[in-house]
């Protein structure tokens, strides 16, 4: 490798915050104990993660003991999502969700359609919205449970949140919210907007990988029942010995989030706005998505331009792409299909997503090196198969 | 670290592909399957191919295996197009057995130039 790699897939994930690392190492330095034990290092250890609690509490400005701790935001959502629908059951098996969800939602509800539920696939615009009459247009009587994606992480597209969740909140279904995208990100301020769950994860707001968190609302109805047995941590909800070292790295990104996200958002603004302009010029260009979403994503197709050649082109730029064409699968994008993509559009899409390190030099040089690659393709090719 | 999906010989005939272009003067066909398009033309000058250039649009691989196919068959006779070197091209360039489709695609195009040439 010669070329310095530019790293443009803070969607995946993203470099763990320097305060983050120092207190992760300071715990896992200073305390082994098991959290659940009882003798002065397993309070001490338990101590630590009430702390942690604390910050991610104050960062989505709800009572710490409504955090649960989990491996990641697909585990959350299983929880969320499993958990709650089958603690509902007896009142309804009707569910409803987004079709541009994240596979963690989506194959979870797929899992309880084989229990005997039914579930209604909400279908976005040609932007990715939802709108709150279709929403509620989806939801029945019988429905118990409804999960809506606070940011896409193909497309970056914002649902409104507080209009979903507040039509939920009158018809009295649980409102669930995949936030992994979101957290540390945007203001997410959960003592005002009517959201029962919400999954996070550590690794996509600067923390560790390994961890991350479902928030269950403190009110009547809305709990869940556990997916994973073994133990009594977690009031029986998430049972296994906690990562305390993890823990305490969450919260501690979630402390740098809330003091850094309205400067984090400016800059990312910035940053894909260069971006954007960099490459808007290209002929064939698509934008997937809202232009008013979430600044650290833009995602685009180009016409006549096979995705996969497209990828490898863009090196060293990290990137992700529409499909999982790099792997067996020739699969394009099922969010974009959603979107009303054709399968080429789909297959061509690169998502760059941007973060707290991303330079302008570097979403500049990435701007380049895509006007340039898609030049060098279309010259290559005899126009795209039909 | 995983695995590099494209070995040395794909990145450097993808990242400089010396055929790539059409002869205006030649022989052109254009074979389409598989979600890929090879386009080949060339130029025989005395029952020798005296030039080869191609377009594709297809994925990294087929790029590479259509250059190294226009480097291999340039400057010999017309008629070797008849033999496709399908298993030495996988192996060199590592295709993946899920991408062999694509490679029989350009079998079927240099064997299609060939008759092309011949008539």
């Amino acid at each position: 490798m010669t070329e310095r790699r530019i790293y443009l897939d803070y969607a995946a994930s993203t470099p763990v915050n320097a305060r983050v690392l120092e207190r992760m190492r300071d715990v896992a330095l200073s305390n082994c104990a098991n959290p659940s034990s009882t003798h002065a290092a397993g309070r001490e250890a338990q101590d630590i993660i009430a702390a942690a609690a604390g910050q991610l509490g104050r960062l989505l400005n709800v009572d710490p003991d409504t955090v649960v701790w989990t491996s990641g935001a697909t585990e959350s959502d299983n929880l969320a999502i499993g958990g709650s629908a089958r603690h509902r059951a007896h009142r309804g098996r009707h569910l409803v969700t987004m079709k541009t969800e994240h596979k963690a939602v989506t194959d979870m509800f797929e899992a309880l359609v084989k229990e005997g539920f039914e579930v209604t696939w909400v279908e976005p615009d040609g932007n990715g919205l939802v709108s709150p009459e279709v929403f509620a247009a989806a939801l029945r009587d019988d429905t118990q449970l409804a999960s809506i994606m606070f940011v896409n992480n193909e497309t970056g597209v914002i649902q409104d949140i507080e209009a979903l969740g507040a039509i939920c909140r009158e018809r009295d279904v649980l409102f669930h919210v995949d936030g992994a995208q979101a957290v540390g990100k945007l203001p997410v301020d959960l003592g005002a907007l009517p959201v029962d769950l919400l999954s996070l994860t550590g690794h996509k707001f600067y923390g560790p990988k390994g961890i991350g968190a479902l928030y269950i609302a403190n009110r009547p109805g809305c709990r869940v029942e556990p997916i994973l047995f073994g133990g009594g941590q977690q009031r029986r909800i998430r049972p296994g010995t906690l990562p305390t070292d993890l823990v305490a790295g969450l919260g501690m990104a979630a402390e740098v989030a809330a003091t850094r996200i309205e400067a984090d958002l400016k800059h990312l603004r910035g940053l894909r706005k260069a971006l954007w302009d960099g490459i808007r010029s290209v002929d064939g260009l698509t934008l997937n998505g809202d232009p008013d979403g979430f600044p650290g994503i833009l995602n685009v197709s180009v016409e006549d331009v096979e995705g996969e050649s497209l990828l490898l082109a863009l090196e060293p730029v990290c990137v992700a792409t529409g499909s999982a064409c790099n792997s067996k699968s020739q699969e394009p994008s099922y969010v974009l299909r959603a979107l009303g993509r054709s399968d080429l559009q789909a297959q061509s899409a690169i998502r760059f997503s941007v973060g707290r390190q991303t330079t302008m030099e570097e979403v500049e040089f990435a701007a380049a090196r895509y006007r340039d690659a898609v030049a060098r393709l279309r010259k290559l090719a005899p126009g795209a198969v039909a | 670290m995983t695995r590099d999906p494209y070995n040395r010989p794909v990145r450097n005939l993808f990242a400089g592909p010396a055929h790539a272009g059409t002869l205006t003067d030649g022989v052109s066909i254009i074979v389409e399957d598989q979600g890929v398009r090879v386009e080949l033309s060339a130029r025989a000058e005395q029952g020798q191919l005296a030039a080869m250039r191609f377009r594709v649009w297809g994925c990294p691989h087929l790029i590479a295996a259509t250059e190294w196919a226009c480097d291999h068959y340039e400057a010999g006779p017309v008629q070797a197009l008849e033999v496709f070197p399908a298993a030495r091209i996988m192996e060199y360039l590592a295709v993946p057995t899920e991408k062999t489709g694509r490679i029989l695609v350009l079998e079927d195009a240099i064997q299609a130039l060939g008759r092309s040439l011949a008539s």
